[in-house]
C-alpha cells in the first residue's frame, strides 16, 4: 500500500483525535488572520495617513532639508523632478508643496504655527488629510489667490470666521520677515487639538512669490505611491537615479520617523504574541503525532518485521503530519473565511472606545478596527503553519523510525 | 497701528500720514483734499532725519514700569533706537535697517535678529508686539482715506478720517479712524477696529507743547480694548528733525555702543 | 503510571502550555504596568497640581502661592513631590530662532518623580555645577540646528515686565518624551528661571508620585487634596491625558484579548493531551471494570490521575514559565533595535517590555490548567464510568 494513503487511513484511526488536533491548526489560522491582517491594515492606514499629513510615502527636497528644515533650503528644479518621478512605477500622485513655520495674526491675536502651502489640482482627499477633514467653507480653489484654510482650532483663538482675514508672517528665501494678508475659505478639522490649532494651508504660488520661490521651487514633492510597501525600494531606486543627485530623497520612516518606531514596536509586539500561539500550536501537534507513535510502538515493529524500511516509517509519520497540516489548513479556512470578510468589509468601530481623535506616532485615523491581508501574508500564515506541523511531525516520525522490531514487540 | 505709533513715538516721524498721503490716484475733489490734507499733516512731521527722547511708561494688572530711550532714523529705511533707563536695560538696542531688525543684548553681549519665532512676543513688556515694529514702513499703500466726519466734536473743531485697508494688505484691521483737528492738523485720536469692526485698541495724542520746533501732542497712549485698565504711554522730551546723520550709526557695530 | 512515556509527553505539553501563560500573563501585566509606569513616570506624574486656571491658560503669574510648605507636606505625607516653573520666550542659536516653553524643575528632587534625566539621547543631564547648561528637546535642536555645547541666547519678558535675557548653552538632548517638550521644551534648574524671569518664589506645577505603585490613586488624590488648603485644582494623570489614557484602557483590553486567545490555545492542547491520554487508555479501563472496579472508582483513579499529573505539569510550568519571567523582568524585551524611543498620541514610550512576575501572573495559569484539564477528563472520564467492558475493550 502506498505510504501516503496509509498515512491517511492511519489519521482517521482515531478522528477524535485528529479533529482535534486538526482543528487547533485551524485556530492558529484563525489567530494568524486577525493578528497579521490587523496589523496589515492598521500599519497600512498610518503610514498612508502619515503620509497625507504633508511629507508623502517619499519626500523628495533640498539636501539637509529634513535634518534642519529652513524657507532658505529649497528644492529646485521641481517641475522637472515631479515629471520623472511621475514617470515611475506605483506612483500614485506627485504633489508640490511648500511648508514653514510662520505666525498668524488676527486683530485679536497672534499665533505661531506651521503652513503647508499646496496646489489644489494636485491634491484631493485621498492624498491630503486637510482636505479630507474639512468641516466648514471650502477648500482653496487654486493655487495662487489670497484664500486661506485653518483648522478649526486656530482660527476659534484668533477669533475668527469663514471670510475673514488673517495675516500671516514668515521667513523668506534670504530669511527675511515677509507679511501676506489672506481671506478664510474654510475650516478643517482633524480631530487633533495639536493639529487644528496649528496648522493653515495656503496657495502654493502665493507663497512661492511671498517668500521669493520660483515657481519650480518648492519645499517638498511628496510622493504618494499605490502600495506604500514599495517605498524602501522606490527611494532606493530613485536615490540611485541621475536625475535625483542633487537631492534628498527620503521615505516615510526617515521623514516621520516617530510613526516608524511606533509601528515597527507595535509590529514585534504583534510578533511575540504570534510566536507563543505559534509554540502552543506546535506543541499541540508534537504531542499528538508523539502520543500516536508511541502507542503505536508495538504496529511499527511489527511492520519493521514485515520489511517496512525505518525511512518508510519515518515518512509515514511525516505524511499524517502533511495531512493533518492539510486539513487543518483546509478546516481553518473554511472558519476563517467569513470572519475574515466580516472583519474586512465591516470591521468593528471602536470610536466609543478611543473617541473620534485617536493619533498613533502622531499620526491620525479613525479607531475602526478592520482587517486586511496583503497576499504575501496570506502566503506567509499558509506556508508558516504548514511548515509548523511538518516540524512538529518531524521529532516524533524521527522516533518513528528508531522503533526496533524486538523492542517494541515487547511492549505488548 | 503700532507700526506708525513706534515710528511716531521713537522717531516722531509720521507715518500714519505717509500712508494717506500715498493712498488714491483717483481724482475727484474730495480724495484730491484728503491728500492734500494728509499731505499736509504729514509734513509737519516729516523729516529727513531724526531724534527723540522718549519715555515709555507701561500698566498692566502685574506691573508699572517706566524705561527712557533715545532714538535715530534717517530716511525710511534707518531707524535705531536704544535703552537709556533703568540701568539693568540699559544699552539694549534695537536696529531696523531695511528688511531687518536687529537687537542688541547687552547681558548677554548678543545680537540677535528677529526672526517670525520673536512676532508674537511684546516689546519691551509695552502693549506692541514685535511685529508691530516690522510691519512699519511696509504700511505705506495699504489703506485708502477718506474723510468720515468734519466738524465741531466735543467742543473741537475736527475731520475725522477712515482709513480701510485695501484687500491685499497685510494688515489685520478692518478699519481704522484718524481724528485730527481741523486747524493746526494735529492728531488727537486714532481707533483700531477688527474685521466686525468692534474697537480693538485706542491710540490718544495729548500734552500738545513745543517739540522739534513745533507744535505737536507729547503725550501718546495706546489703551487695548479687552483690557480698559491697562495701557502703553510714550512721552517726548525731545525731538529734533533734519540731523546730519551717517549712515554708520545705522550699522551693527555701533548697536553694541552703549 | 502505568504508560510511561504517554505520562511523560502529556505533563511535558501540559507544562509547556502552563510556562506559556505564565510567561505571557507576566509580560502583559508588564505591558500594562509598564506603559501606565512609563508614561507617568516620564514627565507627567501620577498627579499634578496648579492653579486651577492655569492649565487652560499658563500665565506665569497663575502661581501657586505657598508651594514649599505645600510640596514639604506632600512629602511628609509619604508621596514623591517636586515643584516646577514654566515661562515662555524666544530661544535663538546661531542659526535660527523659535519660541521656546523654559521648563525650571528642582534638580534635587524632579528625579524622584520622573526619570527625564534617563531619556537623554545626547550629552547629559543638568548639573548644580553649570547652571546655564540647559536640556532642550530633541526637534527643537533640530529646529534650532544645534548640537551639545553650542550657545543658546533667551528672549523674553520678566514678571515685572522688563526684558529677560540670558545665555545658555545645551547640556544635554532629550529623546522622544512629549510633543510639547520635543518641540519647545528647554528644561533648566528652576533656580536659574527664577532669576532669569524675576518670578517671585512658587511653583506653577507641583508633580507627585505615589511611593507604592499597588496603592488607589483615587485615595492618593483625596489624600493630597486633604493636604491642600488653598482653592487648587488637583488632577490625576488620566485626566491630565485623556486620551492616552483611554488608550491603555483599550491596550489593556487588547492584552486581555491576546491572553484569552493564549488560554484557548492552552486549552486546545491540553485538552488533546488529556483526551487523548484517557480515551486511548479506555480499554485498559475496560478490563479494569470487568474486574469489578465500580464507576465512581474510575472516576476516582482518573481524576487522582489527572491531578498527580497536572501537579507534576504545573510544578514543572511554574519552574520553567518563571525561570523565563525573571529574565525578562530583568533584561526586558529590547525592542529599541527597531527604533529609538517612539511616542504614541504625542507621547513617547520606552522601547523595552519588562514582565512583572505577580502572583496573579503566576496563579492564574495554574489553576486554569487544573480547571482545563479537569474539563478535558471530564467526557472520557465519564464514558469509561458507564462504558460496558466488551465495548471498551473493543473501544477506538
Amino acid at each position: 500500500m502506498n505510504l501516503n494513503t496509509l498515512a491517511w487511513r492511519n489519521l482517521w484511526r482515531h478522528k477524535r483525535r485528529t479533529l482535534i488536533t486538526a482543528s487547533s491548526i485551524a485556530f492558529g489560522v484563525l489567530l494568524a488572520v486577525t493578528f497579521t491582517g490587523a496589523g496589515d491594515y492598521f500599519y497600512t492606514r498610518m503610514i498612508d495617513a502619515g503620509a497625507n499629513m504633508g511629507m508623502g510615502h517619499i519626500s523628495i527636497m533640498a539636501p539637509d532639508y529634513n535634518r534642519a528644515p529652513s524657507s532658505k533650503k529649497r528644492l529646485q528644479q521641481a517641475n522637472q523632478h515631479k515629471l520623472a518621478v511621475e514617470q515611475l512605477d506605483n506612483v500614485k500622485s506627485v504633489a508640490s508643496r511648500v511648508q514653514g513655520q510662520a505666525m498668524f495674526a488676527s486683530a485679536r491675536k497672534s499665533i505661531g504655527g506651521v503652513f503647508f502651502a499646496i496646489d489644489p489640482e494636485q491634491e484631493n482627499s485621498d492624498n491630503n488629510l486637510f482636505i479630507k477633514a474639512m468641516v466648514e467653507g471650502e477648500m482653496l480653489s487654486s493655487a495662487s489667490g489670497s484664500s486661506i484654510v485653518l483648522g478649526i482650532e486656530l482660527a476659534k483663538r484668533l477669533k475668527l470666521k469663514i471670510g475673514k482675514k488673517v495675516v500671516y508672517t514668515t521667513t523668506d528665501n534670504r530669511g527675511d520677515i515677509v507679511s501676506a494678508i489672506a481671506r478664510i475659505s474654510g475650516l478643517f478639522e482633524t480631530g487633533s487639538d495639536e493639529i487644528d490649532g496649528s496648522v493653515a494651508v495656503l496657495p502654493l504660488h502665493k507663497v512661492q512669490q511671498v517668500l521669493g520661490y520660483q515657481k519650480d521651487e518648492v519645499s517638498v514633492l511628496a510622493v504618494i505611491l499605490s502600495d506604500q510597501r514599495h517605498s524602501d525600494q522606490l527611494r532606493d531606486k530613485m536615490q540611485a537615479m541621475a536625475e535625483f543627485s542633487d537631492t534628498e530623497v527620503l521615505n516615510w520612516q526617515q521623514t516621520q520617523p516617530d510613526l516608524a518606531g511606533m509601528i515597527a514596536v507595535d509590529k514585534s509586539a504583534n510578533r511575540i504574541g504570534q510566536l507563543l500561539i505559534a509554540l502552543l500550536v506546535a506543541a499541540g501537534i508534537l504531542n499528538t503525532m508523539l502520543m500516536s507513535v508511541l502507542e503505536r510502538r508495538h504496529e511499527f515493529g511489527v511492520m519493521i518485521a514485515v520489511g517496512m524500511s525505518p525511512k518508510n516509517l519515518f515518512l509515514l509519520v511525516m505524511f499524517e503530519s502533511f495531512w493533518l497540516a492539510v486539513l487543518g489548513l483546509i478546516i481553518g479556512v473554511i472558519v476563517t473565511t467569513p470572519w475574515f470578510l466580516y472583519m474586512s468589509q465591516t470591521g468593528l468601530d471602536l470610536t466609543s472606545a478611543y473617541g473620534d481623535d485617536f493619533s498613533f506616532g502622531g499620526v491620525l485615523i479613525d479607531p475602526i478596527f478592520k482587517l486586511r491581508l496583503f497576499s504575501e501574508s496570506i502566503i506567509a500564515i499558509l506556508i508558516g503553519l504548514f511548515g509548523l506541523t511538518l516540524l512538529s511531525g518531524a521529532y516524533p516520525a524521527w522516533q518513528a523510525g528508531r522503533v526496533v522490531p524486538v523492542e517494541s514487540l515487547k511492549t505488548l | 497701528m503700532s507700526h506708525k505709533l513706534l515710528v511716531i513715538t521713537l522717531l516722531a516721524s509720521q507715518l500714519i500720514f505717509m500712508t494717506l498721503g500715498t493712498a488714491e490716484t483717483d481724482s475727484s475733489e474730495q480724495i484730491l483734499r484728503v491728500k492734500a490734507l494728509l499731505n499736509e499733516v504729514d509734513d509737519l512731521w516729516r523729516g529727513n532725519s531724526s531724534y527723540a527722547i522718549t519715555s515709555m511708561q507701561v500698566k498692566t494688572e502685574h506691573y508699572t514700569r517706566t524705561m527712557r530711550m533715545e532714538g535715530w532714523s534717517k530716511g525710511k529705511e534707518h531707524t535705531l533706537f536704544r535703552i537709556m533707563e533703568p540701568l539693568r536695560e540699559k544699552g539694549t538696542a534695537t536696529l531696523k535697517s531695511g528688511n531687518h531688525i536687529y537687537t542688541y543684548l547687552p547681558k548677554t553681549d548678543r545680537t540677535i535678529k528677529l526672526t517670525t519665532g520673536m512676532m508674537m512676543g511684546s516689546w519691551m513688556g509695552s502693549h506692541l508686539t514685535n511685529d508691530d515694529l516690522v510691519k512699519e514702513a511696509r504700511l505705506e499703500d495699504d489703506y485708502e482715506a477718506t474723510i468720515s466726519f468734519e466738524g465741531e466734536r466735543n467742543g473741537q473743531d475736527i475731520i475725522e478720517f477712515t482709513l480701510i485697508p485695501k484687500l491685499d494688505a497685510a494688515v489685520v484691521w478692518g478699519k481704522v479712524t484718524l481724528t485730527i483737528l481741523a486747524v493746526s492738523h494735529t492728531p488727537v485720536v486714532e481707533y483700531y477696529f477688527d474685521e466686525d469692526m468692534l474697537l480693538t485698541r485706542t491710540i490718544s495724542f495729548t500734552d500738545i507743547k513745543m517739540l522739534g520746533g513745533r507744535e505737536r501732542p507729547s503725550v501718546l497712549k495706546v489703551v487695548p480694548a479687552d483690557k480698559p485698565d491697562e495701557y502703553t504711554q510714550f512721552i517726548y522730551e525731545q525731538l529734533k528733525f533734519d540731523l546730519e546723520l551717517k549712515d554708520r550709526i545705522f550699522s551693527l557695530s555701533n548697536l553694541k555702543k552703549r | 503510571m502505568r504508560n510511561r512515556h504517554r505520562s511523560i509527553v502529556t505533563m511535558l505539553a501540559m507544562a509547556f502550555a502552563c510556562a506559556m501563560m505564565i510567561v505571557f500573563s507576566s509580560l502583559m501585566e508588564g505591558f500594562v504596568a509598564g506603559s501606565e509606569l512609563n508614561i507617568v513616570s516620564m514627565n507627567t506624574g501620577d498627579i499634578q497640581i496648579h492653579q486651577p486656571s492655569y492649565l487652560d491658560d499658563p500665565d506665569i503669574y497663575q502661581q501657586i502661592e505657598q508651594s514649599l510648605a505645600l510640596v514639604t507636606a506632600i512629602r511628609q505625607a509619604g508621596f514623591k513631590a517636586s515643584e516646577r516653573m514654566f515661562a515662555y520666550g524666544l530661544m535663538a542659536s546661531d542659526q535660527s530662532s523659535s519660541g521656546v516653553q523654559l521648563r525650571g524643575i528642582d534638580l534635587q528632587y524632579e528625579t524622584s518623580v520622573t526619570d527625564i534625566n534617563q531619556h537623554i539621547q545626547r550629552g547629559t543631564w543638568l548639573a548644580k555645577s553649570d547652571p546655564h547648561g540647559v536640556v532642550i528637546g530633541k526637534k527643537l535642536a533640530r529646529l534650532l540646528d544645534v548640537s551639545v555645547g553650542s550657545e543658546l541666547i533667551f528672549v523674553g519678558q520678566t514678571a515685572d515686565g522688563y526684558m529677560a535675557n540670558d545665555r545658555f548653552h545645551v547640556n544635554g538632548i532629550l529623546k522622544s518624551v512629549s510633543s510639547a517638550i520635543d518641540n519647545t521644551g528647554v528644561i533648566m534648574s528652576n533656580l536659574i528661571l527664577q532669576d532669569l524671569i524675576s518670578l517671585p518664589d512658587g511653583a506653577h506645577e507641583i508633580t507627585i508620585m505615589r511611593t507604592d505603585r499597588s496603592t488607589d490613586l483615587a485615595l492618593a488624590v483625596a489624600t493630597i487634596d486633604d493636604i491642600v488648603t488653598d482653592d487648587l485644582e488637583i488632577l490625576n494623570w488620566q485626566q491630565l491625558m485623556p486620551v492616552i489614557s483611554q488608550f491603555l484602557e483599550t491596550a489593556q483590553i487588547q492584552t486581555l484579548i491576546m491572553l484569552l486567545f493564549t488560554y484557548i490555545a492552552v486549552a486546545s492542547v491540553v485538552l488533546n493531551a488529556m483526551l487523548m491520554s484517557v480515551f486511548e487508555r479506555i480499554h485498559q479501563f475496560g478490563i479494569m471494570k470487568a474486574l469489578g472496579v465500580r464507576p465512581w472508582q474510575l472516576i476516582r483513579i482518573i481524576y487522582t490521575e489527572t491531578f498527580i499529573q497536572t501537579l507534576i505539569a504545573s510544578l514543572l510550568g511554574l519552574f520553567i514559565g518563571t525561570g523565563i519571567t525573571w529574565y525578562f523582568e530583568k533584561n526586558g524585551l529590547d525592542l529599541s533595535s527597531m527604533s529609538d524611543g517612539f511616542s504614541f498620541s504625542g507621547l513617547a514610550l520606552d522601547p523595552i517590555w519588562y514582565a512583572t512576575l505577580s502572583i496573579k501572573s503566576l496563579f492564574v495559569p495554574v489553576v486554569f490548567l487544573f480547571v482545563i484539564a479537569a474539563l478535558a477528563v471530564l467526557y472520557p472520564a465519564l464514558k469509561a464510568a458507564v462504558i460496558r467492558p466488551v465495548d471498551a475493550i473493543h473501544y477506538h
